[in-house]
């Protein structure tokens, strides 16, 4: 082993360093995932109602979505989080950075998973509604059984590869002071003076996230076998 | 002559500034076979969906069994049940197998239990040559199996009138038959049934009232032999006229 390598090894692969703040760091993570999985609960569920509100038709639910979900998009997700954490005290409502973290990306999460189910619904031939209707089926009744159960296998793609995004943006709640892997590890690492917490850091995002693309392309997989 | 089943009135249908329907006047007694013929764009389709408001009329008025189904207070969903009805596409739900297409509504808008909607269900699909694909998805199926599929759906619910919307376009030609066998059966059955068509040769043979529609209104009806072989109205004779050339080229 030459001095280079030896160098290396020490700078981000310091067994001593990692021994010493990987407890830190792992607090972090269940932070991470204590985030990430309530941003997935919230998000896809508030896509949801949301395409389903788009999808009655009527203006006055329609639009707004629209708006929301266009908005939404357009901003960085840093910028919501700050907005949120910086903002909305000054409204006299001062937020968690857990919870503005979790506002911010679920916010996020609902925009484009709306997107995603709207696309599902509007890809299905209009005669799916009809014939579910003229058996006696309510709206509701034939999006429950008729509409939504192939809309959502349409929309498990795209929704899988936005879930994956948004809840590695867990990352982004370090900025407001979350205690996520992120935060965790680059405190770590300024009290270390080395940057090993953050090859530690690196190494339980992967743990988290590998796992989640693993069940995400098992879906994805499953969803067009069946299609 | 007993009272009719469904009952047209003045029946007016725009879209914008375009009039569709101008004033269709249909009556259809129980168990009738009417058989609906005219050019393209001439309000078939629209006049058929009309009739269980998957469009809804200008005006006029659409009477089911004694109700006006057109009136604000209508109750929609039920009058459903009781007007089944075939789509040109078949229209079947694609992630559910031929059972679960025929059950759904007798399960989720009858509320029968699972046992009681799958003995109905499996009759309907028997009565329609099927009962053997009950499992099939709708991808697994010919288009004339579909099609029998969407039959027995309509008909477990036991409908008082039957639509039929162009039940055959669809389908390849040697497809074609199957379908229009089990609705002779079905006629032969009892069941009333408006059906909007192209294919004259069964209009021909087996309808009990023939009617032409052109511009939007009723221009001409009567029993297949009157509007076939000894047609009114000029137009009617020469929408006629290339399916009764046909045949006399090609005797059956």
């Amino acid at each position: 082993m030459n001095e280079a390598n030896s160098g290396f090894l020490f700078t981000f692969f310091n067994p001593a360093v990692a021994a010493q703040y990987w407890h830190e760091i792992a607090r972090g993570m269940v932070v991470t995932i204590g985030v990430g999985a309530a941003t997935v609960v919230t998000g896809v569920a508030a896509g949801l109602v949301l395409a389903l509100a788009r999808a009655t038709g009527r203006a006055w639910l329609r639009l707004p979505v629209v708006l929301f979900s266009d908005i939404t998009r357009s901003l960085p997700p840093l910028v919501i989080i700050i907005l949120l954490y910086f903002g909305l005290p000054a409204l006299g409502m001062p937020l968690s950075s857990f919870t503005s973290t979790w506002l911010s990306l679920s916010l996020v999460l609902a925009a484009y998973a709306q997107e995603s189910i709207w696309a599902g619904l509007s890809s299905l031939p209009k005669g799916q509604m009809e014939a579910a209707r003229s058996t006696g089926l309510g709206w509701w009744q034939a999006m429950r059984w008729v509409l939504l159960p192939q809309a959502l296998r349409r929309a498990v793609p795209p929704l899988t590869n936005r879930v994956i995004a948004t809840t590695k943006n867990t990352a982004l709640g370090s900025v407001v002071a979350l205690s996520e892997i992120l935060s965790t590890a680059q405190a770590s690492a300024a009290v270390a003076g080395n940057p090993t917490p953050l090859t530690v850091g690196a190494f339980l995002y992967l743990l988290v996230f590998l796992p989640l693309v693993f069940v995400a392309r098992t879906l994805e997989h499953r969803s067009s076998n069946r299609n | 002559m007993s009272a009719p089943i469904l009952e047209l009135v003045g029946l007016k249908k725009s879209y914008g500034s375009q009039e569709v329907l101008r004033g269709v006047e249909l009556r259809v007694r129980p168990a009738e076979l009417v058989c609906v013929i005219g050019p393209s764009g001439s309000g078939k389709s629209t006049m058929l969906r009309c009739c269980n408001r998957l469009e809804e009329p200008s005006s006029g008025q659409v009477v089911v069994d004694g109700q006006d189904i057109t009136r604000p207070d209508t109750d929609i969903n039920r009058v459903r049940q009781s007007v089944g009805m075939v789509f040109q596409h078949f229209n079947l739900y694609p992630h559910l197998s031929a059972l679960e297409n025929v059950t759904l509504a007798l399960r989720r808008v009858q509320k029968k239990d699972r046992a009681q909607a799958e003995a109905i269900a499996r009759d309907a699909l028997t009565q329609v040559g099927l009962g053997h694909k009950a499992d099939a998805f709708p991808a697994q199926l010919s288009g004339g199996q579909q099609q029998r599929v969407g039959i027995a759906r309509a008909i477990a619910l036991k409908p008082k009138v039957m639509l039929f919307d162009e039940p055959t376009s669809a389908l390849d030609p040697e497809l074609v038959d199957e379908v229009l066998r089990v609705m002779r059966a079905l006629r032969e059955g009892g069941m009333t049934m408006l059906v909007v068509t192209h294919e004259m040769a069964f209009a021909h043979a087996v309808a009990d009232r023939v009617v032409f529609m052109d511009g939007g209104v009723v221009a001409e009806q009567g029993t297949p032999a009157e509007v076939f072989e000894n047609p009114r109205e000029a137009r009617t004779r020469s929408f006629i006229g290339r399916y009764m050339d046909a045949k006399s080229a090609s005797p059956a």
